[in-house]
This record gives C-alpha cells, sequence and structure tokens, in this order.
C-alpha cells in the first residue's frame, strides 16, 4: 500500500472503521514507514485539540421550542380541558391522562402539560358540562377546514333542551346531501359539551351514538330538558315532525313551539312532503325544511 | 495518545435516536425535551462551524427542531420514526439550513473572515499548559478553524467533535464514505497548515 493511500485511513483505523483485509496491509505498512507512522501521532493530537472547540448556544432553544410545541391542560370537573391562552381546544373525560395526551397528539401534534385553566375557560366549561348554553363558545377553530368550520358553528345555534338531525345540519351548512361527511365531522368533534353535538340525532329516530357513548347522550339529553321516551315513541311510528292544527306550522318534536302545541292539536308528519300537500309551512325557528 | 472509542461505540451511538424519535412522534411529555438535550449543543456546534456566527447558528438550530418536531408528529408515521437515524438526518436538516442561510448572505460573510486573522495571539502551547494558556490555545484553533473552506471545517466538526462514523457522515453530507476519508485528511491538513501559519509545527 502506498502512503497516500495509508494516510488517508489512518483516521479510520483509529475508530476501526478499515474492513479487516485493509486493516492488515495499513498496519503493515506503518510498521515499516516512519514518516506514515509520525503522521498517526500527529492526528491523534490534532483530532484530540479540536474536541476543545465545541461550543454551548449562548442561549438554549428549549423554552422557545416548548412553548411553540406545547398548550397546557387541566381537570375541570369531570373532564380534561386541553386550551390555550383564550381558547378551549380539546375536552375528554378525565380518567387516565392519556384519555387527553393522546387523541390530542393526534389531532395537533403536540404535547401536553398540566396548567391552569383560565377563569373565563374554567366558567364555559362548567357551564357546558352542566348541561346550560354557552351562548359564545371560546373554541379554537383554527385548525377546521370550511366544512368543520361551518358544521362546529352550526350546532352551538342548537338551543338547550331541542334536538335536530345530521341532514338538518348537513342542510344548514349549505351541503345537503353531505349529511355522512357532517355526521363524521360532528364524531370528531373535539370539544364535546362546549359544542353541543349531543344535540344531534339520526333522522330515523332513536338517539344515535355519543363521544361518550349512547347512554351519556340520553342523560345529557334528558338533563336539558328533552323528553327522549318520547323521541324513541315517535321514532317507532316513524313520525318526523309536528304539526299544528291551529296554525299550521310543522317542526321539529323537541322544538320548543311544537312543545306547546296542545295534545288535541297535534298533528304527527312522517315526511316534510306530506306537511307541505297538507297545507302546513315550516317552522321559523326550527327550520325542518330549509328556507 | 490511544483514543479509547471503538467501532462498537460508535455503532451504539448512531443507533440512539429511533426510540426518541418514536417518543417524540407518540408526544410523550418530556420526549421533545430529550431530544433537543441530547442535540442542541453539537448542532450548535456544526452550524457555527458552518456559518462562523453565533445568532445565525442559533436560528438555524431552533429551525431545524421545529422541523424535526413537525416531521416526526406530523408527517412520519411510527415506523418511519422507529427506522430514522435521527443524527445524521438532523444534521442533514442543520446543514441545509445552513447553506442557504450562507447563500443569502455570502458576501457579508467572507468580508468578516478576512477581518478575522488579526495574529495577535503568540504560538500553540502545550496542552498541560496553565488555564490561561489552555484558553489562547483553544482561541488559536477556533482562528485557524475560521480560515478553513467551510467543507474542511464541517468535516472536521463532524468526524472529530461529534464523532460521527464515516456511514454517519456520508448519510448526513451526501458523499461516499470513501470519498469523506480523503477529504477528512485533506481536512485535517489544512487546519496543520493553518496552525503551521501560527507558528504551530505539525508534521503528517
Amino acid at each position: 500500500m502506498q502512503c497516500r493511500n495509508v494516510l488517508t485511513r489512518i483516521d479510520a483505523l483509529r475508530t476501526r472503521e478499515l474492513a479487516p483485509i485493509e486493516r492488515t496491509a495499513v498496519e503493515a505498512h506503518l510498521r515499516t514507514c516512519r514518516s506514515c507512522d509520525a503522521s498517526q501521532d500527529d492526528v491523534e493530537q490534532l483530532v484530540h485539540a479540536v474536541k476543545s472547540l465545541a461550543l454551548v448556544p449562548p442561549v438554549s432553544c428549549k423554552d422557545e421550542c416548548m412553548d411553540a410545541v406545547a398548550d397546557s391542560f387541566d381537570r375541570v370537573g369531570d373532564v380534561w380541558v386541553a386550551f390555550t391562552k383564550d381558547r378551549i381546544r380539546m375536552i375528554r373525560a378525565a380518567e387516565s391522562i392519556d384519555d387527553i395526551r393522546q387523541p390530542y397528539a393526534k389531532k395537533y401534534g403536540r404535547v401536553l402539560e398540566q396548567g391552569t385553566i383560565p377563569a373565563t375557560l374554567r366558567r364555559q366549561v362548567v357551564a357546558a358540562v352542566e348541561g346550560e348554553g354557552v351562548d359564545t363558545p371560546k373554541v379554537d377553530l383554527e385548525s377546521a377546514n370550511d366544512l368543520e368550520h361551518d358544521v362546529l358553528q352550526t350546532l352551538t345555534r342548537i338551543p338547550r333542551g331541542e334536538v335536530r338531525t345530521y341532514a338538518w345540519v348537513a342542510r344548514q351548512v349549505g351541503r345537503p346531501r353531505a349529511v355522512r361527511a357532517v355526521a363524521n365531522v360532528i364524531a370528531r368533534n373535539v370539544v364535546p359539551y362546549v359544542v353541543p353535538c349531543h344535540r344531534v340525532v339520526p333522522s330515523s329516530g332513536g338517539i344515535g351514538n355519543y363521544i361518550f357513548g349512547s347512554a351519556t347522550k340520553r342523560a345529557l339529553l334528558s338533563r336539558e330538558g328533552v323528553d327522549v321516551d318520547q323521541l324513541d315513541a315517535l321514532a317507532k311510528e316513524h313520525v318526523r315532525y309536528i304539526g299544528s292544527k291551529t296554525t299550521h306550522i310543522f317542526c321539529f318534536p323537541t322544538c320548543r313551539d311544537a312543545k306547546r302545541i296542545q295534545d288535541k292539536n297535534r298533528m304527527p308528519f312522517r315526511d316534510a312532503d306530506d306537511a307541505l300537500e297538507s297545507g302546513y309551512r315550516p317552522c321559523r325557528h326550527c327550520q325542518p325544511v330549509a328556507a | 495518545m490511544k483514543n479509547s472509542w471503538t467501532g462498537g461505540e460508535i455503532a451504539r451511538q448512531a443507533d440512539q435516536g429511533g426510540e426518541l424519535a418514536v417518543a417524540v412522534h407518540r408526544c410523550e411529555p418530556g420526549a421533545f425535551e430529550r431530544l433537543i438535550d441530547r442535540f442542541e449543543r453539537p448542532l450548535f456546534t456544526y452550524a457555527h462551524g458552518i456559518l462562523q456566527n453565533a445568532f445565525d447558528a442559533q436560528e438555524v438550530v431552533q429551525d431545524a427542531m421545529m422541523r424535526a418536531h413537525k416531521a416526526l408528529t406530523r408527517q412520519y408515521d411510527e415506523e418511519r420514526c422507529a427506522a430514522l437515524a435521527v443524527r445524521p438526518w438532523l444534521f442533514r436538516t442543520v446543514r441545509n439550513l445552513c447553506l442557504n442561510k450562507r447563500r443569502s448572505k455570502r458576501s457579508a460573510l467572507e468580508e468578516s473572515l478576512e477581518s478575522f486573522d488579526d495574529g495577535r495571539l503568540g504560538p500553540f502551547v502545550s496542552l498541560e499548559g496553565s488555564e490561561l494558556e489552555r484558553k489562547e490555545e483553544v482561541e488559536l484553533l477556533r482562528r485557524a478553524m475560521a480560515l478553513l473552506p467551510v467543507d474542511a471545517r464541517e468535516l472536521i466538526v463532524l468526524r472529530f467533535m461529534e464523532e460521527m462514523s464515516y456511514a454517519e457522515i456520508a448519510k448526513t453530507v451526501g458523499q461516499s464514505e470513501a470519498a469523506l476519508r480523503g477529504k477528512v485528511f485533506r481536512s485535517l491538513k489544512l487546519l496543520r497548515d493553518a496552525l503551521e501559519s501560527k507558528g504551530v509545527a505539525y508534521a503528517m
């Protein structure tokens, strides 16, 4: 092996990164060549000296980086709430911390650290979980796409004690045929309670599913004043709307106007076309048919 | 003085990171902090080696950490994170960011390099010297480094300060190991020459 080939391998020899056959050749050469052997020592010395050049940044980027990737969470009653300075970002039932950490990581790709939730946000969460209305929920919709944004906004307009159907929400956001897509958005709602996704039920009747289970949805709705047993009964009869014989207006069964109709004046309808053909007009409050 | 580390140790060092990457991917508490703790200083040394400017180097490292976090949590799936060679990947990110920065302010950089070498310091002193002598020696080395071309500086940092294997350097800078062996040796030679111009002699 020639000197110039040996010199370029001295450093790799030092760290045992040479193939055995090369190593043997280099070592054999070093035993006989004085100048290469001297170079080996110089390399060692220089390499050692260079190590002292390691630097430490004047300021660590850690704080700024962590601020940029971490949010806080806190416990409010029975739920975990993830939040930023002035927005609620996620709500989950509080059992294990992973119940919120994992979905949060999946949804936002961010870390959660224990913190203290600002009083205004805490009040909103308490009110929402208690079943009281939250007029202008401080919810972070920034990462939501247009459809998600519209759907979640629409949900906040469903009054306490009433329910709407997935098809109704789809119509409200101007996507009447995208019921399935809308239902998916509702199912993925990251801030249950505050954005009242529990107030949406299937058109076919019944209560439907819920992030915390059907039973919880049922309990939540009855606490808010929805007569869930009556909803079940109507579903069995395939009744979707209730009309008033005196005003000739028809509503969703849980509409506050429908609840005021006296029993003798109640007129059940199985679909909106029947109602329209019988000379009834849709209620302006619950809008059973698009205006 | 004989070096104590072995190929086995190099290989083990290279393996570190896959698990950490998965932990970051899962947003495990403290995982990203561990990644920063482990890599911030080496990356800063590397960035400084290329840019010769602490402020820019710091900016690049922070940018790289944020990009790494985004990639690990939002772009790569768990399998890819587990298989990732984290160190070369991070160094490559820093390298690209440094080269971008350098390209955009090249003229300013070359100017600062010329004014760097004012030759005020005396000859190289032995390692066994006093604290003050040692400081001067380090300063002298630093100045010698600043005189090298950027690719030589970069290889010296990767190979001798970060102690990367040739395989890892190959992954970081995108060249073959054989070519790198030659370049590393030439870089050392350049450093020796730079030191020599300041009165420190090496045979090599």
